[in-house]
């Protein structure tokens, strides 16, 4: 699954310690997700979204590559 | 083992939730490296009583740091990790256990080969992860 998280964590300016520090993962998994190796869950895509202040389809593509 | 959940961003007073679970994580998993370090110590030093204490503080210490960090230890990445691993704990041993099994049965019936009471318990072993697993899933399906 595609996502926008790691464009939209650099047009923010804030490194993947602090998104995971805010949305409340380690940073493993933020750059899990960024990589496209770990697909979040639920919770943590809303959480995600809500952070970026966007719907969750427009941070996550389910029809992207799948690179796991 | 592990409990996931998303926190609520930083802690209050600001300190850093991802130094916070390095410190703690490592307080979890040292102390219980400590307990078996120094059972192991006392234990070759003639001292027994005193290495099963040290083990059980390892335990108990790991045990509190589990329950009462007041950081999140593990996420849900950790938590599909372990899943994951489990999984194939639980492969390998279905694959050791059915060729174990039968081969233990056809050379014992063969008179091939006596096999060591050991690798039977082994084998009873496994057997008892599996009615294990079977009672667990069974209990945590209830209601889901």
């Amino acid at each position: 699954m595609n996502n926008e998280v790691r464009a939209r964590r650099e047009e923010r300016d804030i490194s993947q310690a602090e998104l995971a520090e805010r949305v409340g993962v380690t940073r493993q998994t933020i750059n899990s997700i960024e990589r496209g190796r770990y697909d979040p869950s639920l919770e943590l895509a809303f959480g995600l979204a809500d952070f970026f202040d966007c719907r969750i389809e427009e941070l996550f593509d389910p029809d992207g590559d799948d690179v796991t | 083992m592990t409990e996931t959940g998303l926190g609520s961003g930083g802690e209050p007073g600001g300190t850093p939730t991802v130094s916070a679970r390095r410190r703690y994580r490592r307080l979890l998993f040292g102390s219980v490296g400590v307990g078996v370090a120094a059972n192991i110590a006392l234990r070759l030093l003639s001292y027994p009583v005193a290495a099963e204490a040290a083990y059980w503080v390892g335990i108990v210490a790991f045990l509190a740091v589990w329950q009462f960090s007041p950081v999140t230890l593990f996420d849900e990445r950790d938590a599909e990790l372990e899943r994951r691993a489990s999984t194939l704990t639980l492969v390998v041993a279905a694959v050791v256990l059915v060729l174990g099994a039968s081969g233990v049965r056809t050379l014992g019936a063969l008179g091939v080969y006596d096999v060591p009471p050991f690798v039977s318990g082994v084998l009873y072993g496994y057997v008892g992860l599996f009615v294990v697993f079977a009672v667990a899933y069974g209990w945590l399906s209830r209601g889901r």
